[in-house]
């Protein structure tokens, strides 16, 4: 189908409504198939995606800030996810959609499983859904291709870049019409904080609960989603510090062999070629391994923080004093910083002094992989709508 | 004189001290593998061959590391990488740079004897001439040496030139002459001549990847080789620019690789990083007492191999075979893994 057929069908028909019920009785609908026992058990990822679109979340969605201004859609909506995120694209679309837009995804050619799934579920839904919501919500594959990208980037409203800073270059070489936006989600990385007197003090139950939880955060995208911890910075004395980093990292190998959570061989050297490479450039002073899928590094210092990705389950530990350490070593890419052992005002303070210049999220550990419609420090349904002023 | 001579356990009592002094040697010259070392908590003493602490081959791609000041490096040896990876970069001193084209050439000769013989290259002349040498160009390059009176089985423009060919076996084909070519090409262009090669000793390397694709093994490779060019004497090997000069040996039956006397494998365990027993696969880590001027003397390959026997083949040691390569360690993720890659 020509490009321009495309955007022509979906731009057709009638208006649709931010919190369209036709939209809200799809999208819930899809929730619930993706929620099925058989798709859960083949793919848990989708359960959580579910979880994400019951009823009562698309509700509490749409129940955001009122006042003297109507939101309305933006209007046609494009939107880019990255290729090996397989349900990054869902939630991006669907607050997009519940927002009353009009949806063009491109899905990679490169999608893998998950994606397929995802797709064969959406045309399921769509089957028993009004016609306008088949008409107006698209998911098309294509291969690299310019020429759609720069029809689709001409006739939007929204642009939407997930993927990294290469995507969100390449994307933006195709013109926007002069009203339209782009909302980019590139390159991030994601660190822990622990107050090492904190876990020391902890019950073995709370300990165990926690390296679940972080094995979860860090395991499930390969460490590799831009809310994985990697860098997993240590509060306290340097006694007390080295302590706690032994008995996390042992608690945290024997949660990652309970979920199977395992690395094949090349993923086993890559981890040695990283490690080694962070000890030749002296960052790192110890490494160790426990086993393929654990290794731990010890930092020469805190601001030897690696922020690049180091294999599945690589860990680089560093000792900070305080928390307001912190504010001296984020940088604007920090996304997420999972934390354990902090009140709420200290949390603050670090927020405070941070200004904006880097982390985006502060979460218990075990939630860095919680989407929220609040991401990367927008609010995305804010994004998805345009604010009318209606004063009387 | 062989260097096809040591029986294993002779290998090791010879390679041990040797390769543990030279652990030492870049510990002490060589900061960035100090460091390493330190973090690993390699500490020796060693007792085996299998015990010394290896170094990923890929850090020669990410990291400089030499073991001679700078000013005593004599020559850069680079590989090229694979699209948007960095080149190894080897590092030789005066002295290192003479001795691996010696032991090449002491190796070579188990299979070609002591003289230069007359060598057909199987590629074209413009491998060697293009100005950014590939890979391929280089390998021919240095495998030259070993010959003389050169002939291209390719032209200019990569047709087969049988008339040079024949020209060549006009002159050299009554006696045994070196052909040297990429195993791929061997196999792809030397059959089509038609021409009887029976006096030829063919060396090839390369990898087998491309003919895995075309479901051609070792075994097929040699059969058809000679049933169609009457060629008997074949001879792979498998060596990498990170260990210059250390090449492992086909031997004439074609039963399996061997180690130089100043070189062996150890195959590994990716799991447990132990050494594999006789018979099971793993990955492949090359030591070598060739790397003085940088720490290349035990190198984690990123190839699977497997031993097929010890003191139990034509030459005595380890005898082995290349597997394959291991693939390229993907993840999942938000951002597109070639930006890590270049990252």
């Amino acid at each position: 189908m020509a490009v321009g057929t495309l955007v022509g069908q979906v731009r057709e028909g009638e208006p649709l409504a931010v919190g369209d019920e036709r939209i809200r009785g799809f999208i819930a609908e899809f929730g619930r198939r993706l929620l099925s026992p058989e798709l859960a058990r083949r793919h848990p990822e989708l359960a959580s995606l579910g979880f994400f679109l019951r009823p009562s979340e698309l509700a509490r969605i749409l129940d955001g800030p009122r006042g003297d201004h109507l939101r309305a859609p933006r209007g046609l909506v494009f939107h880019v996810p990255p290729a090996n995120v397989d349900t990054v694209f869902v939630y991006s679309w669907a607050l997009s959609a519940l927002m009353g837009n009009r949806n063009v995804v491109r899905l990679s050619p490169r999608a893998g499983a998950v994606a397929a799934t995802i797709t064969r579920t959406l045309q399921e839904s769509l089957a028993d859904a009004d016609p306008v919501v088949a008409a107006t919500q698209r998911i098309v594959t294509y291969d690299r291709s310019d020429a759609v990208t720069a029809a689709l980037s001409a006739a939007c409203d929204l642009r939407v870049i997930w993927g990294g800073d290469a995507t969100v270059d390449e994307i933006r070489r195709h013109p926007l019409a002069p009203h339209a936006r782009d909302l980019t989600f590139p390159d991030r990385t994601s660190f822990a904080v622990l107050r090492a007197a904190a876990w020391l003090s902890a019950s073995a139950a709370t300990r165990g609960a926690v390296a679940d939880g972080f094995a979860n955060d860090a395991y499930w995208f390969d460490q590799a989603a831009c809310s994985s911890p990697r860098t997993v910075y240590w509060v306290g004395s340097p006694a007390d510090c080295d302590t706690a980093r032994d008995g996390f990292t042992a608690c945290l190998a024997r949660a990652v062999a309970q979920r199977g959570w395992s690395v094949d061989a090349a993923m086993a050297v890559e981890k040695r070629v990283a490690t080694y490479g962070l000890a030749a450039d002296g960052r790192a002073s110890a490494i160790d391994f426990h086993g393929n899928a654990l290794a731990s590094v010890t930092l020469a210092g805190p601001e030897a923080a690696p922020r690049r990705w180091l294999g599945t389950g690589t860990f680089a530990h560093a000792r900070i004093e305080g928390l307001g350490e912190l504010a001296g070593l984020v940088e604007r890419r920090d996304q997420t910083m999972t934390h354990f052992g902090f009140v709420p005002a200290e949390l603050e303070l670090l927020a405070g002094a941070l200004g904006g210049r880097g982390v985006d999220r502060m979460v218990p550990i075990g939630s860095a992989l919680s989407f929220h419609r609040v991401w990367d420090g927008v609010e995305l349904t804010t994004e998805f709508t345009r604010l009318v002023t209606v004063i009387a | 004189m062989s260097v096809f001579t040591l029986a294993q356990g002779a290998k090791e009592a010879v390679l041990l001290p040797e390769l543990v002094a030279l652990t030492e040697r870049h510990r002490r010259a060589c900061l960035p593998y100090r460091r390493i070392l330190d973090a690993i908590g390699a500490v020796g003493p060693y007792g085996r061959v299998a015990d010394l602490p290896w170094l990923p081959v890929r850090l020669f791609k990410t990291h400089e590391l030499r073991s001679v000041p700078e000013s005593a490096v004599f020559r850069v040896l680079t590989s090229s990488g694979t699209t948007g990876q960095r080149p190894s970069r080897v590092y030789l001193d005066r002295e290192a740079a003479a001795a691996q084209p010696r032991m090449l050439a002491a190796t070579l000769r188990a299979v070609l004897g002591g003289r230069r013989l007359p060598m057909l290259i199987v590629d074209s002349r413009s491998v060697v001439r293009d100005p950014t040498l590939s890979a391929r160009g280089a390998g021919v390059l240095g495998m030259m040496n070993f010959g003389r009176d050169h002939a291209f089985v390719l032209d200019e423009g990569g047709g087969l030139d049988a008339e040079a060919v024949r020209g060549f076996l006009a002159r050299h084909g009554g006696a045994p002459y070196l052909i040297f070519g990429f195993t791929f090409m061997a196999w792809s262009h030397l059959r089509e001549l038609g021409l009887d090669l029976s006096q030829g000793v063919l060396i090839h390397s390369g990898g087998w990847k491309r003919l895995a694709e075309q479901a051609v093994d070792n075994a097929t490779f040699r059969r058809r080789l000679g049933e169609e060019c009457g060629l008997r004497r074949i001879h792979d090997f498998y060596g990498m620019v990170e260990q210059i000069g250390t090449v492992f040996l086909e031997g004439p039956d074609g039963g399996g690789l061997y180690c130089p006397d100043f070189a062996d494998v150890v195959i590994r365990d990716p799991e447990t990083w132990q050494e594999a027993p006789v018979g099971v696969p793993g990955l492949i880590e090359v030591v070598s007492t060739l790397p003085t001027s940088y720490p290349g003397h035990v190198l984690l390959t990123e190839d699977l191999g497997v031993v097929h026997g010890v003191d139990d083949g034509v030459w005595p040691g380890k005898r082995f075979s290349v597997l394959g390569r291991l693939p390229k360690a993907e993840a999942r993720g938000c951002s597109d893994t070639a930006a890590w890659a270049a990252a």
